[in-house]
């Protein structure tokens, strides 16, 4: 039997009256595969993921999740099936320590069914030692740093003991150093846990670095599809990001290096 | 609230003991107000759960109280007994709470507290328009229990103490249980407490479910203890105000600021009425203006401030 | 009959703009809204009274002095406590309810009174329906002044800085807005409306401190409808009060004023959050 899909995405669109936020967008994840999803700002990134995890409802189209059909489930439902997602601009749990917004996640994931307030708390525990912010477990979430609480949210997510997690701009307003760090735990997480990850950026040098295989949205629509290699150099990627000028002279350049 | 948890059980157990041999000791009068401090202590209480907690505001849960008062009368007038009836109070509320939790609580903030105003004065103006049963505005009776005054005020000092008590602890076990970290959720984002996994519309209605049986017990108790109520007494949005204020005072979000609230307020009302009588009103709002300038928390919330505090700073030096 | 509802809505509809921009813009709930109201019919009646003002000149004057007071509540009490939440300035404006029912209670006693003016009795024919002077004099003066509160925040300088609060406060800020300057004029132009609507009041109807908290019942479902802050939706919202109230009692009897009011603003509630015109903020 070939590799199946742990998410297949067939037809995905909504639209805002006469905006359509996303058109028609279809892709497939495998299993344990990092896929980017990346695209300039207003791309549908964000819109896609909402569509995906039941946040936004849609206008057209199917999810399919693990071979089931989670097109109308809500939120919590796709959430404890195991499909998961961090919020571009961070939602903590206000009011609660780290470890108490950790718990939560771990109360409430895949096995929330069978947990109690023991089991969840050591699994939290763990999870905390593993992305390291295990001196900051004690803070008020009001109290920590911004990159911070992007391994939080992070850590929540995992805690849910997820098959897919969609993180959706980790890598917003962090420096270059920090990037790094969070690239490599990304990926040592991926490798412990078994997750498929897709990764939502708009920064070009996170994505390139930590994706199997990249999809590039603009515009509501999905415009490519390949390693990042190909979708480094493809032109209408380029024309994406920079413009139909720039495009142009990378493509006059090209012509001109090529041998005739 | 204290200096550990062993030392303020011990604390709360004695003060409980004291109130129920209390009535022994005071006159009628003052088993009166004491009854009627633990009755606004349970509705804050009801408040306190789905406000405090998980921050969604029921103005109208005046409501049960409402619904609890009524339903005993028009039970009790059938020959059913106090406790069945109270209990089928409690039941209705469950009902309608359930019924009007679905649409309401999907509402925002603000919403859903007028949208509670708005399902309580339609419940009131039903009760008021229909006569037969409930005989209409101008109220309706309760048999009287025949014994000596200040007896049957006892037993209505140990019922409203023993409800306040059952819903104190009740409360004080959920928040610490799983269903407290969903409560708490809610309150703290509740867009993240979906993408969680948490079903955020079956624990607001659960809970406002909780709050309105309870609300409800303390609306039969109270009818049955007057032995005549009318709608726009029972049914009054002026409750809920009186029980919000109560829980700002004593502190949302406390398992004991409800009870310290309706002492606080209830006392005070009480001084000022004998005082001030004709400034009663302003020296109420002032004296409410100032504590709630002091402490904004409440009274339990801000020493409870108090001592995180301390405890975050010894913490802080110790991992730096 | 219509021709009443419409003019009583008009009243309505002044009464409600205020306590609508209080909530909208300011944030405030402002529980003692009914008592400004009323203190504004008491400061007409006492213009009336002893200096033999009338009414309809006196508004003016009531509403300066509700404007005044309104902000000196803000600043003083409202404003240290905003960042605690709304239902803290609530409880608040409910203390200051207390403070102001009891000295009204205290100046002018509970009985209901009414200004008695001499042409109270004159009415003109329109069709087949009489309208009388009165109500129709507050018709036209508070659709007056719901237009020129209109063209103030339309066309001034502040009025502008007030609805770009409104729509993005940090917007505002980062471009100079003085916020909390804003937010205090828009409190107490919802004050000064008040007064001004109690001063209209006066003269139609009696009243006395027991009636504080009616008001607040009916400009919060006007609020509702009307959608917080929006000026013409308040205005809507009060007509369609004033219709459903006059209606409701010749149909239904007036016991059921209070139910009907109710039921419209949860129907609107569930079915448009934003109020019946659909947007939060001036269009």
């Amino acid at each position: 039997m070939e590799e199946t899909s742990i998410l297949k995405i067939e037809s995905l669109s909504k639209h805002f009256g006469a905006l359509k936020a996303a058109d028609n967008v279809s892709f497939e994840v495998k299993k344990g595969e990092i896929v980017g999803l990346i695209g300039p700002n207003g791309a549908g990134k964000t819109t896609i993921t909402n569509l995906v995890t039941g946040a936004l409802t849609k206008t057209d189209g199917k999810v399919i999740f693990k071979n089931i059909d989670i097109s109308n489930l809500k939120p919590y439902q796709i959430a404890r099936k195991g499909l998961t997602r961090t919020f571009q601009v961070v939602k903590p749990l206000v009011g609660m320590t780290v470890e108490e917004n950790i718990l939560v996640g771990s109360l409430y994931g895949k096995l929330g069914r069978n947990t109690n307030i023991k089991n969840a708390s050591q699994r939290a525990k763990e999870i905390i030692k593993l992305v390291g912010l295990d001196k900051k477990k004690d803070f008020l979430v009001s109290d920590i740093t911004l990159p911070d609480l992007k391994r939080m949210e992070f850590a929540r997510v995992l805690a849910m003991e997820p098959e897919v997690v969609f993180l959706d701009e980790v890598m917003a307003g962090l420096n270059p150093a920090e990037v790094d760090e969070e690239s490599r735990l990304v990926k040592k997480v991926r490798d412990e846990k078994e997750l498929t990850i897709v990764y939502i950026e708009h920064i070009m040098k996170a994505v390139m670095g930590i994706s199997d295989r990249i999809i590039v949205l603009h515009h509501g629509k999905k415009i490519v599809e390949g390693s990042p290699q190909e979708v480094a150099n493809d032109p209408a990627v380029i024309e994406a990001y920079l413009g139909k000028r720039y495009a142009k002279e990378v493509k006059n350049e090209e012509a001109i290096s090529t041998p005739g | 609230m204290f200096i550990n948890g062993k030392t303020n059980k011990i604390f709360l157990a004695v003060c409980l003991i004291i109130l129920i041999f209390l009535p022994k000791f005071i006159p009628g009068y003052g088993i009166r107000i004491l009854t009627a401090i633990f009755m606004y202590a349970v509705i804050a209480q009801g408040i306190n759960l789905m406000s405090g907690y998980m921050g969604y505001l029921p103005f109208g849960n005046a409501m049960f109280f409402g619904i609890g008062a009524y339903i005993t009368a028009i039970m009790m007038g059938k020959g059913i007994t106090f406790l069945l009836a109270m209990f089928l109070g409690g039941i209705v509320s469950i009902l309608v709470s359930t019924l009007f939790g679905l649409p309401v609580l999907r509402l925002r903030g603000h919403y859903f507290a007028i949208a509670t105003i708005g399902v309580s004065g339609a419940l009131l103006s039903i009760v008021q328009n229909t006569t037969e049963i409930t005989g209409g505005a101008m109220g309706t009776t309760l048999p009287i229990i025949d014994a000596p005054p200040k007896v049957t005020y006892s037993y209505f000092y140990w019922g409203m103490l023993a409800l306040m008590v059952v819903v104190t602890l009740v409360i004080s076990y959920i928040m610490k249980t799983k269903f407290g970290y969903g409560i708490r959720s809610i309150k703290a984002n509740e867009e993240a407490a979906d993408s969680m996994g948490i079903n955020t519309t079956q624990h607001k209605v659960v809970t406002w479910v909780i709050s309105a049986f309870f609300t409800s017990l303390a609306g039969s108790i109270y009818a049955y203890w007057m032995s005549f109520i009318a709608p726009d007494e029972v049914f009054n949005v002026m409750i809920a105000v009186h029980a919000i204020v109560i829980l700002l005072i004593g502190g949302m979000g406390t398992i004991l600021g409800p009870i310290i609230g309706a002492f606080i307020i209830e006392l005070l009302s009480e001084v000022t009425w004998s005082t001030f009588l004709e400034y009663h009103l302003a020296v109420m709002g002032i004296a409410t203006i100032i504590i709630v300038f002091f402490m904004p928390k409440g009274v339990v919330g801000t020493f409870s401030e108090i001592r995180k505090r301390g405890e975050i700073k010894r913490r802080k030096k110790v991992t730096i | 009959m219509l021709i009443n509802a419409l003019l009583i809505g008009g009243l309505y509809a002044l009464m409600g703009i205020g306590f609508s921009l209080q909530w909208g813009i300011s944030g405030i709930i402002n529980l003692s809204y009914g008592a400004m109201v009323i203190l504004g019919s008491y400061l007409s009646l006492t213009m009336f009274d002893f200096l033999n003002i009338d009414p309809f000149i006196s508004i003016v004057i009531s509403a300066a002095i509700l404007f005044f007071l309104g902000a000196a509540i803000y600043r003083g009490i409202l404003q240290p406590l905003i960042k605690g939440g709304i239902i803290i300035t609530l409880i608040l404006t409910f203390a200051v309810r207390l403070v102001l029912e009891n000295i009204m209670l205290v100046v002018w006693s509970a009985n209901y009174r009414t200004i008695r003016l001499s042409y109270a009795g004159y009415s003109f024919q329109v069709g087949n329906a009489y309208v009388p002077l009165i109500r129709f004099l507050t018709f036209i003066i508070a659709i007056a002044v719901i237009y020129a509160v209109y063209r103030f925040m339309m066309g001034t300088k502040i009025g502008k800085g007030i609805q770009a609060v409104a729509l993005d406060r940090e917007g505002a800020e980062a471009v100079g807005i003085d916020v909390e300057k804003m937010y205090l004029i828009n409190f107490a132009l919802g004050s000064a409306l008040a007064g001004g609507a109690g001063a209209l009041w006066a003269s139609i109807y009696s009243f006395s401190p027991h009636l504080v908290g009616i008001i607040v019942g009916k400009v919060f479902i006007i609020a509702i409808l009307g959608g917080l802050g929006n000026i013409w939706g308040a205005a809507a919202g009060g007509l369609v009060l004033g219709i459903a109230e006059t209606t409701g009692a010749v149909f239904l009897g007036s016991e059921w004023q209070e139910a009907i009011g109710m039921a419209i603003m949860v129907i609107v509630l569930v079915w448009k959050p934003y109020g019946l015109l659909g947007k939060k903020f001036f269009k």
